[in-house]
């Protein structure tokens, strides 16, 4: 059913809810036991007087609406908000102030706006004065308030204090900043009006019709004291230095039921003056209210908008400080990490190097070893060339004592010649094996290094008795190696060939390389007694030999220099006999 | 090959540097010298009585100089040998000088010792050319002689009077006579103790 606030209406309204109220009556009267509607009401802290007095109202509603029992709970601020939070009350009576807040935090809505015979409109009921001491000339406008001490009951007041601040940061003052000082005396309002009478401040905050009414009283005398910036709108009758705001509502919990709210709504719009003058009308908008919030930052909007940054700092100091806590410990990971990186970094590489440096000189003492084994061959090589140049200068010598004609000596000279050449290469040859270097990898024919190698090697073998066989196909790829290492390779098989055939009555040893897919073999077999079940197996172990005169270090490097050239190296007895020893190497993709 | 048996220096090693250089100086004081690269190749020409010397190396893949030697004595040649070692080896040495070498030459070898040593096993070889080519010639005789002669013959030498020879070969002492007389004339010797120094002339230089 719809009410409109209009006055013949309402009386249509009261009777259809006189008619209803009567109904629920017989049927309130018939049922065992009353449900009862709890209402809240927030008493007016900086109100005195009859006007918010509601005992006309609970009248009203119980005689309208006998169905329920109506009780009536008063709550101070503070113990309002537990109720309407906890919903210990149906619905709940305050200042515009509180019913905008609680609307915010908890839910509420109003039904209803308190209007007083012969008071104000209920949209403009509540307002603030600022005044000072009439003899205080120096205070004309708001704007004289800027540096002068002020005063007020408290601090969260609506018409007490709040919308004088607002008025006053119209005027781009602050009252906690731009004044002298701002003191809250707390309830009554008489001691606002005394502490500014007796000058300990300057300016007072009020809310309106106050003034008025202790003038009424006699508490105050009305010259005593001027308004600044007041006006007295005609409906109000009292002075005002603000515009006026809306009257208290009276509001339902969101766990109400809306059939309820709505039997109440049309009992108080149907309620007429009480003694006191109060009546219900239809809810005003609460919107101004809410902007006075907005505006002020307080209330529901409290913790919206920009905010000194140092103020939520110092509000959330501890959040603040975890977070810096955890921002420095990950720092300080952070450099931890990036330190210990960089140190295993360095350590990694230094063992790299040292390794690489030991690899090198355990390489070049097996070189040293291979050629040790090779000593005498290699004397013999040498020296052969050189007695035959001996015999070469001195049959020269002796020609040219004995008058021969000079074309019997040159074919001697140029043979010393060749002679010293080929004493002078095998001597190269060995320096540059045994010479401490880094490995140098480069593509290389396999052909040719296989091919040098026996050259120097041949001579070496065949005096020691050993026939050498090498076989190989015309087309050899080319690899990708450091020569002189694989020489190495090629050298301790070939010598260890050698060493093995020594006591056979056959003694020959035979190098083939074959091509695979992708790799060359070289396989390099002897004629000898092959290789006992303890050697094989102890093969490529360092320091293990079989030979008085090795170091044991030949097969090992041989391993590991075929293995980081990408080959392997494997060596077995063969069934006819005789020992094979085969690596492979990865032919070059260039 | 040539096959006169003029004196000529063989020089047998497996290094054709060593081997074309030792030509080279052998040569070059007017020694006919000839080369083989082995042992082998060397005996396959060596013709028996001829005169000259050896040099060869001790070690040598195949036949060794000391095999060599060893095989040269059991054909009785008449070279001269002189081997070669470089490597100082004492047991070789010794074994070497015990077969009956000329001489052993440690290498490096001077020139000089060398050439010396090939003169002097030159003129050795020479005498037991000589030696070798009487033997040869009084065998060749001795072989002309019918077994009943070559009988007598051994009896003679032996320093027996005809009457024992008669006996022990239980004929007469006439048929001995004329037996002995055969003898002398195929032997060209006229009487027992011609023939005597004849046998003994065959043993050689060492009496």
């Amino acid at each position: 059913m719809m009410c409109s606030p209009g006055r013949r209406r309402r009386f249509v309204c009261a009777l259809i809810l006189a008619l209803a109220s009567l109904v629920s009556a017989t049927i309130g009267a018939v049922a065992d036991d009353v449900p009862t509607v709890r209402i809240g009401v927030i008493t007016p802290r900086d109100i005195m007087g009859p006007e918010y007095s509601w005992g006309g109202t609970l009248d009203q509603l119980s005689s309208a609406l006998p169905q329920y029992r109506f009780v009536m709970e008063v709550f101070d601020r503070d113990r309002s908000r537990d109720a309407v939070e906890n919903q210990k009350v149906d619905f709940i009576i305050g200042n515009p102030a509180q019913y905008v807040e609680m609307e915010a935090d908890f839910g509420i809505s109003r039904i209803a706006t308190v209007e007083f015979a012969d008071g104000p409109a209920p949209s403009s009921a509540i307002g603030s004065l600022i005044f000072t001491r009439a003899d205080r000339t120096d205070i004309k406008t708001l704007d004289d308030v800027r540096g002068k001490r002020l005063v007020a009951i408290e601090s969260v007041l609506f018409g007490g204090f709040s919308l004088g601040w607002l008025e006053l940061k119209k005027h781009g003052i602050d009252p906690f900043h731009d004044t002298q000082s701002l003191e809250f005396v707390g309830e009554p309002v008489e001691k606002v009006f005394a502490t500014v009478a007796d000058g300990s401040a300057d300016v007072g905050i009020a809310r309106t019709c106050y003034f008025e009414r202790l003038v009424a009283a006699g508490e105050i005398s009305a010259g005593e004291f001027a308004a600044i910036d007041g006006q007295t709108p005609a409906r109000l009758g009292c002075l005002t230095s603000t515009p006026l705001y809306p009257d208290w509502p009276f509001s339902k919990l969101s766990h109400t039921s809306d059939a309820l709210a709505k039997q109440v709504a049309q009992a108080l719009l149907a309620m007429p003056p009480d003694e006191n003058g109060v009546s219900w009308t239809i809810p005003v908008d609460y919107q101004p209210v809410q902007s006075v919030f907005r505006t002020l930052k307080i209330g529901p909007y409290a913790d919206l908008g920009p905010r000194d940054p140092w103020q939520i700092l110092s509000d959330n100091w501890q959040w603040v400080a975890a977070a810096l806590l955890g921002l420095a410990w990950v720092l300080v990971s952070l450099a931890r990490v990036q330190y210990l990186v960089r140190l295993r970094t360095q350590q990694l590489n230094d063992a790299h190097l040292m390794a690489r440096r030991e690899r090198e000189n355990l390489e070049h003492a097996a070189r040293l070893s291979l050629m040790g084994e090779m000593a005498s061959s290699l004397a013999h090589e040498i020296s052969q060339p050189l007695a035959a140049i001996v015999n070469y200068a001195r049959g020269c010598q002796r020609r040219m004592s004995s008058g021969t004609r000079i074309e019997e000596i040159e074919p001697g000279m140029a043979q010393i010649v060749v002679q010293a050449e080929r004493a002078t290469s095998i001597v190269r040859r060995m320096r540059d094996f045994v010479r401490k270097r880094p490995p140098v990898v480069a593509p290389v024919r396999i052909r040719e290094i296989l091919e040098e190698t026996l050259e120097f090697f041949r001579p070496l073998a065949e005096r020691q008795g050993v026939l050498l066989i090498y076989e190989a196909p015309d087309a050899l790829p080319i690899v990708n190696v450091d020569r002189i290492q694989i020489e190495e390779v090629l050298l301790n098989l070939l010598q260890n060939a050698v060493d093995a055939c020594k006591g056979s009555d056959v003694r020959q040893v035979s190098i083939t390389l074959s091509i695979e897919t992708e790799s060359v073999l070289i396989s390099v077999s002897d004629t000898g007694p092959g290789m006992s079940e303890e050697t094989r197996s102890r093969l490529f172990e360092a320091f293990y030999t079989t030979k008085p005169e090795g170091l044991g270090l030949g097969l090992s490097l041989s391993r590991s220099i075929v293995e980081a050239h990408g080959g392997r190296l494997i060596g077995e007895n063969l069934d006819a006999g005789g020992t094979q020893m085969s690596f492979s190497l990865p032919v070059s993709q260039e | 090959m040539t096959s006169d048996l003029s004196p000529t220096v063989f020089v047998v090693d497996d290094d054709p540097a060593m081997r074309d250089s030792l030509v080279f100086l052998i040569g070059g004081v007017g020694y006919a010298c000839t080369a083989f690269a082995s042992a082998e190749e060397f005996l396959a020409q060596l013709h028996p009585g001829q005169t000259g010397c050896l040099v060869v190396d001790v070690r040598m893949p195949g036949m060794s100089g000391l095999d060599l030697q060893k095989e040269l004595n059991a054909r009785n040649a008449t070279l001269g040998v002189i081997i070669v070692t470089g490597h100082g080896d004492v047991p070789m040495a010794v074994r070497a000088i015990r077969d009956g070498a000329v001489e052993f030459l440690e290498k490096p070898v001077n020139d000089q010792v060398l050439l010396d040593k090939i003169n002097e096993a030159l003129k050795r070889s020479e005498a037991a050319t000589a030696l070798w080519h009487h033997r040869e010639d009084v065998n060749a005789r001795r072989a002309s002689l019918t077994p009943r002669e070559s009988d007598v013959l051994d009896l003679v030498v032996a320093g027996k009077p005809n009457k024992t020879i008669a006996s022990d070969l239980n004929i007469s002492v006439k048929t001995v006579e004329v037996h002995r007389h055969n003898v002398m004339e195929k032997m060209g010797v006229r009487s027992a103790v011609e023939l005597a120094r004849l046998f003994s002339s065959c043993l050689g230089d060492n009496p």
